[in-house]
């Protein structure tokens, strides 16, 4: 082979050496490399639960249905005016003057958070169905309506039970019937 | 023109990223329902109330209160709230008032109609009356058309023999006690 190169032909061969030496390491350790990138997005939640009292059972505390949830039922079971009839032992009934009669039963609400930086919330009510005439339904002596959430506490503590007192005033004139009602509750944190 | 592809679909996939969590609000709110339940039924209630001009009752404010006249004579003293009305050569009686009060509820009704009777015969030598009217071991009608709610004064007499223990008269001496029931009943 004539290697009678000028210059020029050995920088060329140079060059073609150093391809042949690239393509030799490649094809002995072939790698790949990634990346998988993560996004999610942490939202700040609260939930609300009902429970009972710890004084339940006694005067003015009845045992919630389905406590530690936040669907929960609370019978106040059957009572009338006269004779400050009542059937169940556990609520408070009281006449309230001489034609309205009023049962009640405390318990406890309880909303928790998670990744929120809200030092408190706000806690409202209000009922389902408008009651009959002459019957209303109240939360610690605040009367709810179906117009919209009744402002119940404007800072409360997280975590903390929240004592509350479930009143149905009914007046001597009410006809015998069932009385239900549904009240929600809703918190907002602050 | 396959970095320019991978490059549009990470752009693509960043954007989708940022809009679907845009589009999940914060759950600041939380709630809970409370199903409440009161069966509201009727009924009427009797109670017995102490009246102004008479006697004390024991246990007023109830459906079973006592009513006590103390010593009673034709001529001798008589305890506060008890009268003597009238003393003839075969009796003489003795009155005091009490209230009776009837509460409604869940009723249509505006009144009531009140009866009475005597839970035992009468002992010897002894009438019992309401209102003037002479009771029995049946019920009898005192009134027909009493307000619920409002304590409507009673006149209740004890008719004394006065003949003499073995003759047609009481027991001298002894307490006499007579349980009388009243009923009312809505119109």
């Amino acid at each position: 082979m004539d290697c009678n190169f000028n210059f020029g032909g050995k920088k060329a061969l140079l060059i073609l050496g150093g391809l042949l030496c690239l393509l030799t390491a490649s094809a002995g350790a072939q790698t790949s490399s990634g990346q998988l990138t993560i996004t999610m997005n942490v939202q700040s939640s609260i939930t609300l639960i009902f429970q009972n009292n710890p004084s339940v059972g006694t005067t003015g505390f009845c045992p919630l249905t389905n406590a530690g949830t936040n669907n929960v039922g609370l019978d106040f079971g059957t009572a009338a005016f006269p004779g400050s009839f009542h059937t169940s032992a556990c609520v408070n009934y009281q006449h309230l003057n001489a034609a309205v009669y009023q049962v009640s039963s405390a318990f406890d609400v309880v909303v928790s958070k998670s990744n929120s930086s809200s030092p408190n919330y706000r806690l409202a009510a209000q009922i389902s169905t408008p009651p009959p005439a002459n019957v209303s339904w109240l939360l610690n002596n605040v009367t709810l309506t179906t117009a919209g959430f009744t402002t119940l506490d404007t800072a409360d503590n997280y975590a903390t039970p929240i004592t509350k007192t479930l009143q149905v005033q009914v007046k001597n004139t009410v006809a015998a019937q069932p009385l239900l009602e549904t009240i929600t509750f809703l918190a907002t944190a602050n | 023109m396959l970095k320019k592809y991978i490059s549009i679909m990470r752009g693509a996939a960043l954007v989708a990223l940022m809009l679907c969590g845009a589009s999940l609000p914060a759950q600041t709110t939380a709630s809970g329902v409370i199903n409440g339940s009161l069966n509201n039924t009727n009924g009427i209630a009797i109670q017995f109330d102490s009246d102004p001009a008479g006697v004390t009752l024991g246990a007023a404010g109830t459906n079973a209160a006592t009513a006590n006249f103390g010593t009673v004579s034709a001529f001798g003293p008589l305890s506060g709230g008890v009268t003597r009305p009238s003393v003839t050569a075969a009796n003489f009686t003795v009155r005091t008032i009490f209230d009776v009060q009837v509460v409604s509820g869940g009723l249509t009704s505006t009144t009531y109609t009140l009866t009475a009777n005597l839970a035992a015969a009468a002992p010897t030598g002894m009438n019992y009356k309401v209102d003037a009217i002479t009771l029995t071991t049946a019920a009898q009608t005192i009134q027909v058309n009493g307000a619920y709610s409002t304590a409507i004064p009673h006149n209740l007499d004890l008719v004394v023999s006065t003949a003499a223990p073995g003759a047609g008269g009481p027991a001298v001496g002894t307490p006499i006690t007579t349980t009388i029931n009243f009923t009312a009943t809505a119109n």
